[in-house]
């Protein structure tokens, strides 16, 4: 064969592979082949097992039936027997097995190199080096933890005090408001709503079907309560700045300006006591005279609810059998005192204090950890103040600081003096599972095994109209070279010679199991929940006038425009970060490419002079931040609706470097009367960018 | 000069079958039998099931219905081959004198070793496709088709093998390459149904959006 017969030999044969399926069948294996390439993750095969715990990742310890195949969880889904959560699940409790294996996920103990960079290191000498900081700073030890809801916070505060120090702190919540309003009002426990049998819920400024309170039972008594295609028996009302998804749910939506929460509930209170609605305690003749002051039309100019919806509503909540009023704040903190007093104010009118279906009054829990302090005392200490006296120079800084759980550096705002404690701070300390902004700045980062990996506890999360406890026991082994922070403390007490009477993790919570009357044998094994009724014996709650009327000379910023956040649980925590699982479920109205979306209404645009997708700066004089434009009528005239949970620094690429963070733009202002710190209403301009 | 430019053969040179368009004919022939019967074999290796399992003599002639061992659990799993334990409840000893039951009783009953897990799987799917037999269930199916609610298995027919009629399970041809049985279903396999507008009625409300299948 000559040349020329090769080559037509060649093209014969090429047509003919052409022509035959081979080709077309060996690209498409090479496809599933590269499926199969090592480094990709494997489903697991095996029979599938399904435990029950709660997700800690979660604020409301919502639980989660956890499927496992071959002993490796694997999903975590709805659990229908949990008797608070009653099959509901949040987009953060279902992200628990997937952010178990997260890029973000801390794989080892850091340290700090003198270079600056944060290398591994062993738990030897992780553990060594944390004994000795804490040995040596004695006293000047402050500890910030972001989980209110856990026991080993105990194990933190006796670790703490034992020292000397009284700095162990809260991350700021609602909760904080609420027992300073409550305990104005002669509440002697901790204030509690019993939704579950309320038939009308007036929620202002808390979005409880997204983030606010014990949002996963919120949502089933929603979908309980309004059976498709039957008449609802329970009514919904909310109010705040943006028609978010409780807005979307609700009976009526009370467009309401940020920060205007408690002048709202005095016109609702007028209302009610013009139809004859009061309800007699002590102090009510003076209430009376605060609520005579703000006619609907005042208050309409003050909130921007329209007169005649504030009527409809206040009709609906005066006829209901059992109506329960709540006052929270949309970013779940920073919410001043007065609003809940004058929410506990307008269920009072009602006679819904210590009712059925109203506001309750919940014991505080009882420390099991020697040393430790009680939680009433813990939630009163106020961070803020701390963190802006060390950042004033009033008060030292800690030699060692403790950050558990938590992320102060991303979730306060930037004049809380956050900044200056971390720079002043002589050993920074990190307990978590994620690498977050707050652990990147800290000199040894310590990482926690997950809620599915560890023994640990949800007591009574805020939000609740009863006594819950609820336990998380370890389904599997810590990933990677986490371990159990419990277990880390109780070690870390003993070779300090700290006494905290408990010897592990299950004999501290068989310890508080003892004091609540729980089987914790049980809970453990079949995933039960200890629930207990509130006692409703304690004194009858008085008209505080006096304290609503210094809260309400709070000076309100004057801006053009006000900031109104959207929150919801899909976005993660300041502790999470997004987790990559939920990535789908954030729309294009809340981040478009890496930039956050300013939401607002056509006629705010107009006046601003701005169109959808026009790019702009939303600033408050300081800071100022990208964001594009959408208009979205379901937002309140001269508001801007922005997403919280976005701009993280650290993390993963399922976090970095996605839109801004709405914190940066809040500033503190104190409460008159209370002192609490207040950054719900912030006030900011937009500019073209 | 004219000699140089002359490209054509001359006329006094043989002429050769290899080098004219026989030698095309050649090549294509012999790249169409590559094509389409040999490399294809080659490609696939051929494996033995760990049991020969016969259908025709459990359902024919024992009288078992298919949901014994295929069927769907409470939580919406399906269960498409059955455990050990389960064979085991009439299997406990060797009901014949086959030597694949004797063995099976030896190997598997009595170790306790799992045939769940040894099954070669002749529609296995990669991991990024999330099928569901509880949503394609013959209930759903039949709101439409009425021939599934008299003939539940021609619903399963759609994709699986006929193994009713089998003495001994078919071969399993496994791609040596991808590492997928041949039987694996392609997208536009899926696409029969999913891209179909008649699927998106509220019964089945099959639309071909990523997310029903790609989780």
């Amino acid at each position: 064969m000559n040349r020329r017969g090769f080559l037509k030999f060649a093209a014969g044969g090429t047509v003919g592979l052409v022509a035959s399926p081979i080709i077309w069948n060996t690209l498409y294996d090479a496809v599933y082949w590269s499926q199969n390439w090592g480094w990709i993750p494997r489903v697991p095969r095996g029979d599938s097992t399904y435990m029950r715990t709660i997700s800690k990742l979660c604020p409301s310890g919502t639980g989660i039936r956890v499927r496992l195949v071959d002993g490796q969880p694997v999903r975590a889904l709805s659990d229908p027997d949990n008797p608070l959560s009653r099959g509901a699940l949040t987009a953060l409790a279902a992200a628990e097995t997937q952010l178990m294996v997260s890029p973000a996920r801390l794989k080892e103990p850091l340290r700090r190199t003198p270079d600056g960079a944060l290398v591994a290191i062993s738990w030897e000498e992780a553990e060594k080096l944390l004994r000795e900081k804490l040995a040596e700073a004695g006293g000047s030890t402050a500890c910030i933890s972001g989980d209110p809801t856990s026991t080993v916070n105990e194990l933190l505060s006796s670790l703490v005090e034992s020292r000397g120090s009284a700095d162990f702190y809260f991350m700021p919540d609602d909760e904080q408001a609420a027992l300073a309003a409550w305990s104005a009002m002669g509440g002697m426990g901790r204030l509690g709503y019993d939704v579950d049998n309320s038939d009308f819920i007036l929620a202002i400024g808390a979005n409880m079907l997204e983030s606010w309170g014990t949002v996963a039972r919120n949502r089933r008594n929603f979908s309980a309560g309004r059976p498709a295609g039957q008449e609802a028996r329970v009514k919904f009302a909310y109010a705040g700045p943006v028609q978010n998804n409780t807005a979307a749910g609700a009976d009526w939506w009370l467009p309401c300006r940020d920060g205007m929460e408690m002048e709202l509930a005095l016109g609702i209170a007028h209302l009610l006591i013009k139809a004859g609605h009061a309800v007699p305690s002590a102090g009510l003749d003076d209430f009376k005279a605060l609520a005579g002051e703000y006619t609907p039309e005042k208050v309409a100019a003050l909130t921007g609810v329209d007169a005649g919806r504030l009527a409809e509503v206040a009709k609906a909540l005066a006829g209901a059998e059992k109506p329960l009023v709540l006052v929270g704040s949309a970013l779940g903190a920073g919410g001043g005192a007065g609003a809940v007093m004058a929410g506990i104010a307008v269920n009072m009118l009602l006679g819904r204090v210590g009712a059925e279906g109203g506001l309750v009054n919940l014991p505080f829990p009882t420390p099991v950890v020697t040393g430790a302090s009680d939680y009433r005392t813990v939630v009163n200490r106020n961070l803020i103040a701390w963190s802006q006296s060390v950042a004033s120079g009033e008060t030292e800084a800690p030699r060692v600081l403790l950050i558990y759980d938590a992320n102060p550096l991303y979730s306060l705002p930037s004049d809380s003096g956050m900044e200056e404690v971390f720079t002043r701070s002589g050993f920074k300390v990190a307990m978590a599972s994620f690498l977050s902004e707050s652990c990147a700045r800290c000199d040894l980062v310590l990482p926690a095994a997950m809620g599915l990996e560890r023994f640990d506890d949800c007591y009574t999360p805020y939000g609740s109209g009863e006594v819950s406890w609820c336990i998380s026991h370890p389904l599997v082994k810590p990933f990677y070279n986490s371990r159990p922070m419990g277990e880390v403390l109780i070690s870390l007490a003993k070779e300090l010679g700290v006494e905290t009477g408990v010897k592990d993790m299950p004999g501290l919570l068989y310890k508080k199991a003892y004091s609540l009357g729980a089987n914790f044998r049980k809970m453990v094994e079949s995933g039960a929940v200890f629930q207990k009724k509130a006692s409703g014996a304690f004194s009858v709650p008085v008209y505080n006038t006096d304290a609503i009327r210094t809260a309400l000379t709070l000076k309100k910023e004057a801006a053009p425009l006000s900031l109104a956040p959207v929150v919801v649980l899909g976005m993660g925590t300041a502790q999470t970060g997004i987790p990559p699982f939920a990535t789908k479920i954030i729309t294009e109205y809340q981040l478009a490419g890496h930039s956050s979306v300013a939401q607002m209404n056509a006629a705010t645009a107009d006046k601003l002079g701005v169109r959808k997708g026009a790019r702009v700066t939303v600033g408050n004089g300081k800071v100022k931040v990208p964001a594009l434009v959408d208009i979205f009528e379901g937002v309140l005239p001269d508001a801007v609706a922005l997403s919280a949970g976005l701009g993280h620094t650290a993390f993963d690429e399922f976090s970095r470097n996605k839109g801004s963070n709405i914190m940066t733009l809040t500033s503190i202002t104190r409460e008159p009367g209370t002192g609490l710190p207040v950054w719900s209403s912030a006030g900011v301009s937009v500019d073209k960018a | 000069m004219e000699e140089r430019n002359h490209t054509s053969a001359p006329e006094t040179a043989k002429k050769c079958c290899c080098c004219g368009w026989g030698a095309f004919l050649v090549g294509l022939v012999v790249a169409l039998i590559l094509g389409w019967a040999v490399l294809p074999a080659l490609m696939q290796k051929e494996l033995k099931q760990p049991v020969a399992f016969n259908h025709v003599l459990h359902v024919d002639e024992q009288g078992m219905d298919c949901r014994q061992c295929h069927f769907a659990g409470p939580d919406g799993q399906f269960s498409g081959v059955p455990t050990t334990a389960s064979c085991a409840e009439c299997h406990s000893e060797a009901i014949g004198n086959t030597p694949e039951e004797i063995r099976f009783v030896q190997d598997y009953v009595q170790t306790g070793r799992e045939i769940r897990s040894e099954w070669l799987v002749y529609l296995k799917q990669p991991d990024n496709v999330f099928f569901s037999h509880s949503v394609h269930s013959v209930e759903r199916c039949s709101t439409c088709h009425t021939e599934y609610a008299e003939n539940p298995g021609a619903l399963c027919k759609v994709c699986h093998i006929d193994m009713s009629k089998v003495t001994t399970p078919p071969v399993y041809s496994e791609n040596r390459l991808s590492g997928y049985p041949k039987g694996t279903m392609l997208m536009w396999d899926c696409e029969r149904c999913h891209a179909n507008p008649n699927h998106l009625s509220p019964a089945t409300n099959a639309n071909n959006a990523c997310f029903v299948c790609h989780k």
